[in-house]
């Protein structure tokens, strides 16, 4: 498992790790889906380009993860692998696979508001990467 | 921490300016539970909530305290809308959450016997929206007309009864919506969630009166001892989640224009005043309208399952519906001067006392009606707005018993079906669309409501009006 579960009174967090930045955000991006659906359901028929930019590090995770929930409950589309193109402080841009949301395969598990700002930790440690966030649910 | 106990109800923690608080924060809580508040961060978030710019009296905490993320859940801050700020974190993602009461012309005893029918009726009509989408089918032109007419447009478009509109908070429309202010995401996200619950605590629940404390309020509201009435708890669904998320990206970009310095970045804020305040209190209002037109499409379609079910001539009436996540301009006193201040509710609601312009006139005797959900297996509780709202808490009360316990807490070592087995041996049939959705929401994931309650009215904050008890619970 490249993450697991993280607790909060009311709400879900995860720690996700990786030896990459890029590598990071992808499994950040798995955590928050895998919270949100049964990602074994999703079928990687599409391929799919996202990018974001934000101010700094911290905001782009929170901006990357907040995109991937768009695409999940505004665009409707189920993403099960990310591939990170490119990633600098300010800006990433992905390619992902999945399909189209199907209300009988792909209902939501939990319905994920957003990713916070909550005790967010992104931290390298012994070429390890690690990150901390906290959802809404 | 310092903290000074007042009168074993209140109690205060002075301003430091270490900490670059502006003002004390005040916590209303017995002294068991303010055990249970200290051992997670919700004092440390409400210290954080007193250091905002512009921040008038103390920063509130109601007893249903819990760590929110940025604000705590069940605080309240009223900003000065001239110096202050708006925070989008100190509204909430979902915006407009809040809770409506239905009062129904049947008894306990009419409907126990028909309840597991019921219950599947309602579950069809009334879709959490975790798969496909909610029964009100409206086109992106009338969702214009949706974020600024809020529950109005629904009556008027044949989902509800005339008077449903007028027993709302604000009518059931806050002024000042632009859905201008509303991003094409928020749109594509919430226009297919109209008319749905939605997951986590939101709830639908058909209860009935249990006690009556108060019989004239009671009388006021229309309840009665033993009569079936429901509630329900939803909010702005996906629109009101990314006007959040578009408004905390936005203020964080911007704050260091304004030279704000947060010890919380999701505590991201804006003066009330400036362009990016302005337009996500106009993105707000029109999301909070889209809120109480889901809760009001919820309404519709629960009239048609009840008349199914039971019979055409079946009433249900509105009693009343409040928000518990917003922030709204109003009058109170601060340091003996009236000003015009920005009241945020993250989980709170409003409590205005007896008398108050802004409470429909068949109830102003009695006061505001103010709902406040237990859990699936307790209790829930209608209060009534009391004098001491206005003199401390800017009219202000709970909202809920408050999380005791996290969701994978809650759930270690139990089973779905057992747990619905151990609630339906009590009278409690709970229909789940996930075993997540019964695990997550035990009862003793939360706080004693009924200590909470005692607490508020104690404190003078509101009075204790009727006690309800759920008998069909719908989670999503």
């Amino acid at each position: 498992m490249a993450f697991e579960l993280l607790e909060h009174p009311a709400d879900i967090g995860f720690r996700a790790f990786d030896e990459s930045l890029p590598g990071l955000f992808a499994n950040c991006a798995l955590a928050l889906l895998s919270i949100a659906c049964d990602l074994s359901a999703v079928q990687p028929a599409n391929r799919y380009r996202l990018w974001v930019s934000s101010g700094d590090r911290e905001s782009l995770l929170v901006d990357w993860l907040n995109e991937v929930l768009y695409w999940f409950d505004g665009k409707r589309i189920a993403l099960e692998s990310f591939q990170i193109d490119h990633l600098d402080e300010t800006s990433l841009i992905a390619t992902a696979l999945g399909e189209p949301r199907d209300p009988v395969r792909h209902p939501a598990k939990l319905i994920v508001k957003a990713a916070t700002y909550h005790q967010l930790r992104i931290e390298e440690r012994d070429g390890c990467w690690m990150a901390e966030v906290y959802l809404d649910v | 921490m310092r903290i000074e106990t007042q009168d074993g109800l209140r109690h205060r923690i002075p301003r430091d300016e270490s900490r670059g608080m502006r003002t004390d924060v005040v916590v209303y809580a017995s002294e068991p539970m303010m055990q249970q508040i200290r051992k997670d961060l919700s004092l440390e978030q409400a210290i954080n909530v007193a250091t905002l710019p512009g921040i008038a009296g103390p920063a509130l905490a109601m007893p249903d305290i819990h760590q929110g993320y940025g604000f705590p859940i069940g605080g309240v801050a009223a900003m000065d809308c001239e110096h202050g700020v708006v925070s989008p974190g100190g509204v909430g993602f979902d915006i407009n959450c809040g809770v409506r009461l239905v009062r129904t012309s049947l008894g306990e005893a009419d409907v126990r016997p028909r309840l597991r029918e019921l219950i599947q009726e309602i579950f069809r009509d009334v879709p959490c929206g975790t798969g496909g989408s909610g029964r009100v089918k409206i086109g992106p032109r009338d969702l214009e007309r949706v974020l600024t007419e809020g529950a109005r447009w629904m009556v008027a478009n044949g989902y509800g009864e005339p008077r449903d509109a007028e027993f709302a908070e604000a009518g059931g429309a806050l002024p000042g919506a632009d859905p201008a202010a509303v991003s094409d995401r928020a749109r594509e996200r919430g226009l297919p969630q109209l008319g749905t619950l939605g997951s986590g605590n939101h709830f639908l629940e058909v209860q009935y009166v249990e006690e009556i404390h108060e019989p004239a309020a009671a009388r006021a509201y229309g309840l009665a001892e033993g009569q079936a009435v429901v509630l329900i708890h939803s909010g702005s669904r996906g629109l009101g989640h990314q006007v959040c998320t578009d408004y905390v990206a936005l203020m964080n970009r911007n704050m260091a224009r304004y030279n704000i310095r947060l010890p919380d970045r999701q505590l991201a804020c804006g003066p009330i005043e400036s362009e990016e305040g302005r337009q996500y209190l106009a993105a707000m209002a029109a999301a909070a309208n889209f809120a109480w037109a889901n809760r009001q499409g919820i309404l519709h379609f629960l009239r048609g399952a009840f008349r199914r079910i039971f019979s055409t001539d079946a009433r249900l009436d509105l009693v009343y519906d409040v928000c518990h996540n917003i922030a709204k301009r109003e009058r109170h006193d601060v340091g003996g001067r009236r000003r015009e201040v920005l009241v945020h509710r993250k989980g709170a609601t409003r409590a205005f006392p007896p008398g108050h312009r802004e409470i429909p006139a068949d109830y102003r005797i009695a006061g505001q009606p103010v709902f406040v959900p237990g859990s699936m297996g307790t209790a829930s509780w209608v209060l009534a707005g009391a004098p001491g709202s206005m003199a401390e808490t800017f009219g202000s009360v709970c909202h809920g018993a408050g999380r005791l316990l996290s969701r994978t807490a809650v759930r270690k070592g139990k089973d779905a079906r057992q747990e619905q087995q151990r609630l339906e041996d009590r009278g409690i049939l709970v229909h789940s669309e996930t075993r997540d959705g019964i695990l997550e929401e035990l009862p003793e994931a939360y706080k004693n409501v009924d200590e909470v309650i005692e607490v508020v009215h104690q404190a003078g904050l509101a009075r204790k009006v009727a006690r309800l008890r759920p008998m069909g619970v719908i989670k999503g």
